[in-house]
């Protein structure tokens, strides 16, 4: 079998027993939901955990064949992911990836809200497009700044949204 | 309302000021449609937010004017660098690009304009004359067949969008339906995966999700990527219509296959341009032509794909069921600024399908003016790189979703949705039924219960009616067909043929 078919079916071992673990919690939330005190005078029919079990067991369902294909189709799953996940971490396409998701974690998460929006939005783009090697520094801020400015001016004025 | 009175309420829409927001949303979705790492569902998301306090028909007009510019404006990188700028387009590469690369590139913008305003007159006309007649079908619809009929779309949409397995396209629907659980029980009022969080029992917002998990993929991915773009030079030939309308029996079958494909809950724009691109190479004279500069591939991907727009309108006006992707992003919309489509929608605002259809043309018209003159300045913007444009896109998509409610949790939510996103893409999971499942989520959540509890629990309401008998049996046959049940049964009896002869 292809080495990539193999590594997509290990991926999908392991992303099929995560749907089935998301729809058995919600299949099992929709049980505890279906029995709750404060729902005992509803009718049962128009009791919400009816279709929280129905989305659940069948998400759970789903999964569960999805993970039994991802073990047939990779045959050793662990193996596999033991061997791939090193070799994707050195590969400069992953590394720049997580990067870039980095960045932008630290924009929403760090800068948002915490410094004035102007400054956050400039700090993120001069910061990000630095590390990607967007071109000549005074380039990176002059485009840095003409953004964050019609960015601004269009959501704070025009469409007056109170910037964090 | 007689249509007369329709006809006024549509000239009201066309006043100066709708005619400038069409013309605002047509160039910004071409410009949206034609950058790669931008796609018509981000801008129409995007620019939701943007048009939040705009009056509600005005904030409508203009997103339907950045879909018809966003779907046909794809086709414009498509030629030139050989990069769809929206999964739709992604079919006109293959010819668009070598017609480009051998130096008939303004040809080859020419030809897919013409077949893009072909298509979208072509799905406008079948908007008009469809919707009615299934908002008036929808209207003998009970809660049972409202709970099959969102059942039915995201099991389809899971089934032709799932590239490598339908399970994974049905997965990512439910995980959709699950998403769409979140908040306060519409029926009870009670609190389901709230976490006793005040700000989840509105439920989880779509536009942010949206956002996240179409737009933060690209961006990642796009940053990940160090590919060096080539752009095709744009030569100065003229090509005249005759040279397009020869292919007109392409253009027509397009068209219906593009319709065909847009009316079928969540699959969309893409799958449209590619079935209708295979179809006309099989029947084509000069199949060997295709993939090295086709004129009649070109047509073809590019016409299913604009008539995908008015394809993809029909069961979003009609049964509140949208047929792509940013027909789905648009209900959101539509929701936002008071228009329920389904088949209320006639009794609410009677007119509002043909002031659609109107606002359409306007676009089109708009797009065929404005395709051609952008074609240069974008050879210009397409050679910007993705270190600059996708920090940019970064920055849209946190103020497009924080400047909807002008809360933190939203920017969380494009966040997480952003890393489910990426999870999707690399497991190869298809994302539109996620979408779909989201938007049906209420939909397929009441009406069960509904259903049940019109029937008194009896659950022969769901095949003892007709319709309901017609969609349940669709259903298990879409199964039993992706499961290969078919494909045994009849090597099955192949075999016994060929045993007993």
């Amino acid at each position: 079998m292809e080495a990539s078919t193999r590594r997509l079916r290990t991926l999908d071992f392991f992303m099929g027993t995560a749907s089935a673990a998301i729809g058995l919690y919600v299949a099992i939330e929709g049980y505890a939901i279906y029995v709750a005190p404060e729902l005992a005078t509803v009718e049962r029919m128009t009791n919400p955990g009816v279709t929280t079990m129905f989305v659940g067991s069948a998400l759970a369902l789903l999964g569960f064949v999805m993970a039994i294909i991802g073990f047939i189709g990779s045959k050793t799953p662990l193996r596999n992911a033991r061997q791939a996940i090193p070799e994707t971490l050195r590969k400069p396409a992953f590394l720049r990836g997580v990067i870039a998701l980095g960045c932008i974690a630290v924009y929403f998460f760090v800068l948002w809200g915490r410094i004035p929006y102007v400054a956050a939005t400039f700090i993120f783009l001069a910061g990000t497009m630095t590390i990607f090697k967007a071109g000549a520094w005074w380039k990176i801020f002059l485009i840095s700044g003409i953004t964050v400015a019609v960015v601004w001016y269009v959501f704070g004025v025009l469409a007056m949204v109170p910037l964090p | 309302m007689s249509y007369e009175q329709i006809f006024l309420e549509v000239l009201k829409t066309l006043s100066p000021e709708y005619i400038l927001l069409i013309a605002a949303g047509t160039f910004i979705g071409l410009i949206v449609g034609a950058l790669p790492g931008l796609t018509t569902t981000m801008g129409i998301a995007l620019l939701t937010g943007i048009t939040f306090k705009f009056s509600g028909h005005a904030a409508i007009a203009l997103l339907l004017g950045l879909y018809v510019g966003g779907v046909s404006g794809g086709s414009l990188s498509a030629v030139m660098i050989g990069i769809p700028g929206t999964a739709a387009n992604a079919a006109s590469v293959l010819d668009g690009f070598p017609l480009a690369l051998a130096g008939q590139g303004a040809k080859a913008i020419t030809i897919s304009r013409s077949a893009s305003i072909m298509g979208t007159l072509f799905g406008i006309a079948c908007l008009a004359l469809f919707t009615p007649i299934l908002s008036d079908l929808a209207l003998q619809f009970t809660s049972a067949e409202f709970f099959l009929i969102g059942v039915f779309g995201v099991m389809i949409s899971g089934a032709m969008t799932g590239a490598d397995l339908p399970m994974k396209g049905w997965i990512s629907g439910f995980v959709g339906l699950a998403i769409a659980l979140v908040g306060i029980d519409e029926l009870t009022a009670y609190q389901r995966f709230t976490f006793d969080s005040p700000q989840l029992t509105g439920g989880l917002p779509f536009i942010p999700i949206m956002i996240g998990f179409f737009g933060i993929p690209q961006v990642v991915s796009s940053l990940s990527s160090e590919q060096e773009v080539l752009v095709a030079a744009l030569d100065k030939s003229k090509t005249k219509l005759m040279e397009v309308l020869r292919h007109w029996k392409v253009a027509l079958r397009s068209g219906i296959i593009g319709v065909g494909i847009g009316v079928v809950p969540g699959i969309g724009e893409d799958v449209a341009a590619w079935v209708s691109y295979g179809v006309a190479k099989k029947a084509s004279k000069h199949p060997e032509e295709y993939g090295k500069g086709s004129i009649e591939g070109l047509v073809a991907a590019e016409t299913a794909d604009n008539s995908c727009i008015g394809g993809a309108l029909i069961p979003l006006l009609s049964l509140g069921i949208p047929g792509s992707p940013p027909a789905a992003v648009l209900l959101g919309a539509l929701l936002i600024h008071g228009v329920r489509p389904g088949p209320m929608l006639s009794f609410e605002f009677p007119a509002f399908t043909y002031q659609a259809v109107s606002w359409l043309l306007v676009a089109t018209l708009f797009m065929r003016f404005m395709a051609l003159g952008l074609a240069r300045p974008m050879q210009k913007i397409l050679t910007i790189k993705n270190a600059i444009l996708m920090p940019i896109v970064a920055v849209l998509c946190a103020i497009g979703a924080y400047s909807l409610d002008i809360r933190f949790l939203d920017i969380v939510l494009v966040f997480f949705a952003g890393v489910l996103g990426i999870l999707f893409n690399l497991g190869k999971y298809p994302p539109a039924p996620l979408v779909l499942g989201i938007v049906l989520g209420p939909l397929v959540d009441v009406n069960l219960r509904r259903a049940l509890k019109a029937s008194n629990g009896d659950i022969s309401i769901f095949y003892t009616r007709p319709i309901a008998l017609f969609l349940l049996t669709s259903i298990v046959l879409l199964i039993l067909a992706q499961l290969g049940v078919f494909e045994a049964l009849r090597s099955k009896f192949r075999k016994t043929r060929e045993s007993t002869a």
